[in-house]
C-alpha cells in the first residue's frame, strides 16, 4: 500500500435519475441509484490493473471520478501527494484518460489539429507538441494523410484517444474499454502498445468487460459488480481466494459475480 | 495562459471556417434584413418622427445602428450558451475539462471569440450602411462609443455566462436566454425608441441593461454625445456589470460542480 501511486478510499457515488419537464431536466432526489459503493483500492506503479465488470457495473463512473470529472459523494482519491477536489489541476497533469466515447474530439478538425489543440491545453509548447506527436505517431505506427477526424475508422479514433491521453506523458493512464468495437488485428496491436507503455513505467488502469483479453494483458485485477469491489489481486491470489486452483480469470469472474 | 487562449480561439476559427456556406449566408442575411427596414422607412418617407428627434436620424439609420450594436449583445449572450451546448453535444466538454486548464481561460477565450465574431457582424452592418445606404457616421463620438461598447460587452458577456450556467444544469431550459430573446427586443429599444411604449413598459425597460446600451450608442454615434452627457447610461451599465460579473462566474462554477456531482457534463 505504501508503494502506491494512486489511492482510492471508500468512494461512494449515487446518481439521481433524470426526468425532463419539457425543456428542463431535473434529477429525482428520492430514487437514487448507487453507482459506486465503498470502493477502495490502490495502484502499484508500472503495473497494468484490470478493472473488470459488466456493463453498468460502475467502471466508467470510477474512471471519471478518479479523473475529477465526477465528484464522489463520499470518500477521497489521492494521486501521489495530491488530493482530488483540492489539487485537481495537478491531478489532471498526472493522469491521462482515454475514454471510449467517440464523441470526445472535434470532428470538423483533422486528427493532427485536434492533437495540437489538446497538447497546448496540456501545457506543451509548439516544439514539444510536434516532437511528442511524432514520437507517438511512430510508436503507434501511424502513417497517414491528415484528414478530418470524422473520416477515421473506429480503430484509428481509438488510437487517437490513446495518443491524446499520452500527449503530456502522464504517469497514470486510465483506459476505458480500449478494445471496444475493434477488429482482431487492431485489438492485438493495441494490446501490444499497452504492454509497451507499461514497460516504459506507466501505471495503467484498464476498464473492460472482456475478461479473456484482460487476463492476457493485466497484472492485477479488480472485479467490480453493482458498484462494489468483489475481489482484487493477481490471478494466483484470486485463485487462492476463490478456491479455484488452475481456473481461468473468466471462471473466477463468474464465480465472484455469480453471473453463471 | 495566452497560448491556451490562442489555441482555443484557433480551434473555434478552424471549426467556423469549415462551414463555408454559413459565412456567406450570414452576410446575405444581414443585407436582406436591412432591406426590409430600408423599405419600411421609405414607406414613411424617411421622416424623423417625434420619437426619433432626440437621435436626429430617420428610422432606418436608427435600426441599422441598433442592430449592428445588438450583434455584441446577441452574440455575447447567445454564443456562450450555444458554445457550451455545442461542447456538450460534441462530447468535447469533458475532454476540455480533463486538461489542466482554468475555467476562467476557457470562458475568456469564448468571450474573445464572441467579441471577434460580433465585431465582424457589426462591421457588415456599418459597411453596408455607410457604403450602400449612405448613412453618415462621421459625427460619432468615438470615445463615448468605445466606452459604451466596452461596458456593454462586459455586461452582456456576464449575462451570457449566467445563461450558459443554466444550460450546463438544465440542458435546454434557459430563463436568461428566454428573457433576452423575448423581452429585450421588445423593451430594449432595438427596433424602436422606448418612448413609443406606454409609461409602465418604459419603466420595465429601464430594468434591462440593453435599454441603456442602445440609447447611449445611438446618441454617441449620431449626436456626438460626450461621456459626461451619457453619465446616466454608462453609470447604469457599470452597475449592471459590477453585479453581473461575480454573479455569472459564481453561477458557472456552481453549475459545473453540480454537473460533476450529477455526472452529466456531456448529457444534453
Amino acid at each position: 500500500m505504501n508503494n502506491s501511486i494512486l489511492t482510492v478510499e471508500t468512494i461512494t457515488k449515487l446518481f439521481y435519475p433524470a426526468v425532463s419537464f419539457g425543456d428542463i431536466i431535473k434529477h429525482k432526489q428520492k430514487s437514487a441509484v448507487t453507482a459506486l459503493k465503498d470502493v477502495s483500492f490502490s495502484l502499484e506503479p508500472g503495473k497494468i490493473t484490470g478493472l473488470l465488470g459488466a456493463n453498468g457495473a460502475g467502471k466508467t463512473t470510477l474512471l471519471k471520478t478518479i479523473s475529477t470529472l465526477i465528484l464522489p459523494d463520499v470518500g477521497r482519491i489521492k494521486i501521489k501527494n495530491y488530493s482530488a477536489g483540492t489539487h485537481d489541476r495537478e491531478i489532471k497533469s498526472l493522469l491521462g484518460l482515454a475514454s471510449n466515447e467517440e464523441r470526445s474530439f472535434y470532428w470538423r478538425l483533422t486528427g493532427k489539429q485536434n492533437l495540437e489543440f489538446f497538447s497546448t491545453l496540456y501545457g506543451l509548447d509548439k516544439q514539444r507538441t510536434k516532437k511528442r506527436i511524432d514520437e507517438l505517431f511512430s510508436m503507434f505506427k501511424i502513417n497517414y494523410q491528415d484528414k478530418r477526424f470524422d473520416t477515421y475508422s473506429a480503430g484509428m479514433k481509438r488510437k487517437f484517444a490513446l495518443i491524446r491521453a499520452l500527449l503530456h506523458n502522464p504517469e497514470i493512464l486510465l483506459l476505458d474499454e480500449p478494445m471496444k468495437s475493434l477488429d482482431y488485428q487492431s485489438v492485438q496491436s493495441l494490446k501490444q502498445h499497452i504492454k509497451e507503455l507499461s514497460n516504459t513505467g506507466k501505471t495503467i488502469l484498464l476498464a473492460t468487460h472482456n475478461i479473456p483479453e484482460a487476463e492476457t494483458l493485466c497484472d492485477i485485477f479488480i472485479i467490480l459488480d453493482n458498484g462494489q469491489i468483489q475481489e482484487c489481486g493477481t490471478l494466483s491470489q484470486l485463485r487462492e481466494k476463490t478456491n479455484l486452483q488452475d481456473a481461468s480469470l473468466s471462471d473466477i469472474y463468474q464465480k465472484v459475480t455469480k453471473n453463471v | 495562459m495566452f497560448r491556451k487562449i490562442f489555441a482555443l480561439l484557433k480551434k473555434d476559427l478552424l471549426i467556423e471556417t469549415s462551414y463555408k456556406l454559413s459565412f456567406i449566408l450570414n452576410i446575405f442575411g444581414v443585407f436582406v434584413f436591412l432591406l426590409v427596414y430600408f423599405f419600411i422607412d421609405k414607406m414613411f418617407n424617411s421622416e424623423i418622427t417625434e420619437h426619433l428627434k432626440e437621435f436626429g436620424v430617420n428610422y432606418f439609420s436608427y435600426v441599422l445602428l441598433s442592430m449592428a450594436f445588438f450583434s455584441y449583445i446577441g452574440v455575447g449572450i447567445g454564443s456562450f450558451t450555444e458554445r457550451i451546448r455545442d461542447e456538450q453535444t460534441m462530447g468535447t466538454l469533458e475532454s476540455l475539462l480533463l486538461t489542466p486548464t482554468r475555467i476562467g481561460i476557457i470562458l475568456a477565450s469564448m468571450a474573445l471569440w464572441n467579441l471577434i465574431f460580433a465585431t465582424f457582424n457589426a462591421c457588415i452592418y456599418i459597411c453596408l450602411g455607410a457604403f450602400l445606404f449612405h448613412i453618415d457616421f462621421t459625427n460619432a463620438n468615438l470615445l463615448s462609443a468605445g466606452v459604451i461598447l466596452l461596458l456593454t460587452i462586459i455586461c452582456f458577456s456576464s449575462l451570457g455566462i449566467l445563461s450558459a450556467s443554466f444550460i450546463i444544469v438544465f440542458k435546454r431550459g434557459n430563463p436568461v436566454a428566454w428573457i433576452i430573446n423575448n423581452l429585450e427586443g421588445l423593451l430594449g429599444g432595438v427596433f424602436f425608441p422606448i418612448t413609443v411604449m406606454p409609461p409602465f413598459l418604459q419603466m420595465l425597460a429601464k430594468l434591462l441593461p440593453i435599454t441603456y446600451a442602445i440609447r447611449a450608442m445611438e446618441l454617441a454615434v449620431y449626436q456626438n454625445y460626450s461621456l459626461a452627457q451619457l453619465s446616466n447610461e454608462w453609470g447604469a451599465l457599470l452597475i449592471f456589470s459590477i453585479i453581473l460579473i461575480p454573479l455569472s462566474f459564481g453561477s458557472f462554477q456552481y453549475a459545473l460542480k453540480k454537473a460533476r456531482k450529477q455526472g452529466s457534463l456531456i448529457q444534453y
